[in-house]
């Protein structure tokens, strides 16, 4: 397998998009610009229409962008190469499989055009997932739909797993069932996946790594450990005529009165020194969720743009 | 070129339209059998069924192997495989082309060795005209179904060739020499005849390479 590398960290990466553009007619995915480091969990983190699939599809060649490029597992990617796609497996949560085949069937069907396919681990997954060969598609639930498409691409072995939206709508069970067995994959360090959905527990539980898109643009993209250290709420009192200071990465989120609540993004020790010097009283400094950091990137995006 | 890849996705396609194959293959042998019973009725019913069946076949076919893999989303599963837009393509249309002449050749066949037995050699002179019309109109819904991906251009170019289809049966059979022919035990070549045919068969490969270039040139594949 070729290896492609960070020009500036030197680290191995199993994919990456560089200055990737596509414009459909009521959406554009502008200067996309990432990477996942190879044997590490990658989160995509947008909300609905924000272009994590679109990302994801033109990442795994079905869709051609406009402009940039696009590379996973050290082979650049397009829609007329086929090769580049032996070692990858895809999940979407639009995918569907023929409806009056059976799960065997389908088996057989991608067995037949991967020499990579494991039976042994097929058969374990079956039974892991609680479904029956046998089963015809049409009969499936939502939540073994999912199961027996992800037994499809995980039996085969790949490298990169694309993952879009894969525990959308699963009731909490099967959705444990999932993240138990994508964080069984990633045990073998030379596995990478690229996860994404607008469910920041999900990612959070499993992902070395975040970005965060909206409007189809990156806004935020960083280790998760560093995302939820640098990230604190601030909740103040503060005289009427205070005014918030010009601090790089403070913003007002709500105010009531004179009960003030901050979110920064890139918190250290001199914030509270130089909120405290313009006169209020921090009443406390909190970690935030993912889910808070996700909407509060979100927002100063936006706001960001309009301004 | 991955040849394998095209045998499996052909194979795939034939599998999953067994069942509307078997039931064609099997409408069009009664309909041709239809044809062959010494009755004018039940033989101008019959001719009338085997257009029927070579309609139908066709849209369905389409339907099924071409545009429900867009509607039902199973393409984004297929194309998520390791197989190029090129083997895709190619495996695509060589299996809807197949399964439509597996029921098309057994009418055309059971029709032309009908009227050599029942002595009525003549008639077979009209039977390519209206035979390659059919597979004619069948590529025409395919080059539409591949260019829009939609079901409703593809149900009207079908019904374009339908009335198409009675334009052409009136001029063929208000032709002279057709009609003479047609009555006669003997068979000859009308020229009317040859030079429909001849349009006809220039219109499929033109609707061939067309599907085929314009399936290839997709930037997106989903």
């Amino acid at each position: 397998m070729t290896t492609e590398l960070d020009s500036s960290t030197g680290i191995e990466l199993a994919a990456s998009l560089v200055d990737v553009s596509k414009s459909y007619k009521h959406f554009k995915l502008r200067n996309i610009d990432f990477s996942v480091q190879r044997g590490t969990v990658a989160g995509l983190i947008g909300p609905n229409g924000a272009g994590k699939s679109t990302t994801m599809r033109i990442l795994m060649g079905l869709v051609q962008p406009d402009s940039g490029t696009v590379s996973a597992l050290g082979k650049p990617i397009s829609s007329s190469e086929a090769a580049a796609k032996q070692d990858i497996g895809y999940f979407s949560d639009d995918m569907r499989l023929y409806k009056p085949e059976s799960i065997g069937w389908h088996m057989q069907f991608v067995r037949s055009l991967y020499p990579t396919w494991d039976d042994a681990y097929a058969t374990q997954l079956l039974d892991r997932f609680g479904l029956i060969s046998q089963q015809i598609v049409k009969g499936l639930s939502h939540g073994q739909r999912v199961k027996a498409m992800l037994l499809l691409i995980l039996a085969r072995r790949p490298k990169l797993l694309i993952l879009d939206e894969p525990t959308n709508g699963l009731d909490p069970v099967a959705k444990h069932e999932i993240l138990t067995e994508l964080m069984r994959v990633v045990e073998d360090d030379s596995r990478t996946i690229l996860y994404s959905s607008h469910n920041t527990q999900d990612v959070e539980q499993i992902s070395d790594s975040i970005t965060f898109i909206d409007r189809g643009q990156v806004i935020a993209s960083s280790n998760r450990d560093e995302f939820l250290e640098s990230w604190k709420r601030v909740r103040l009192h503060a005289p009427e005529a205070w005014k918030l200071p010009i601090v790089q990465g403070l913003r007002l989120e709500s105010s009531h009165r004179n009960l003030h609540v901050l979110s920064c993004s890139q918190f250290h020790d001199r914030i509270p020194v130089e909120l405290q010097e313009s006169g209020v009283v921090i009443e406390a400094i909190e970690s935030m969720t993912l889910e808070e950091i996700f909407v509060s990137s979100v927002m100063r995006g936006r706001e960001g743009s309009q301004s | 070129m991955n040849l394998q890849a095209i045998r499996i996705l052909f194979l795939k396609d034939l599998f999953l339209s067994r069942r509307q194959l078997f039931a064609y293959f099997t409408a069009g042998l009664a309909a041709s059998g239809l044809v062959c019973v010494p009755n004018a009725t039940l033989t101008f019913v019959g001719f009338l069924l085997v257009i029927t069946v070579a309609i139908a076949a066709g849209i369905h076919l389409i339907g099924t192997l071409m545009l429900a893999e867009t509607t039902d989303q199973t393409k984004l599963f297929v194309m998520s495989l390791p197989i190029s837009l090129l083997e895709y393509s190619i495996g695509k249309i060589s299996v809807v082309l197949t399964t439509y002449l597996i029921p098309w050749t057994s009418m055309f066949a059971c029709l032309v060795i009908a009227t050599f037995v029942l002595g009525k050699q003549g008639s077979v002179a009209v039977l390519p005209a209206i035979f390659f019309f059919l597979l004619c109109g069948f590529m025409l819904q395919m080059v539409t179904a591949v260019v829009t991906e939609s079901v409703g251009w593809t149900i009207c170019v079908m019904v374009g060739c339908n009335v198409c289809l009675n334009v052409l049966l009136m001029k063929l059979f208000a032709d002279a020499e057709v009609a003479e022919v047609v009555k006669s035990d003997v068979l000859t070549w009308p020229n009317l005849v040859l030079q429909i045919v001849g349009v006809e068969l220039l219109i499929i490969v033109v609707a061939l390479v067309t599907a085929f270039l314009f399936q290839t040139r997709k930037r997106d594949l989903v």
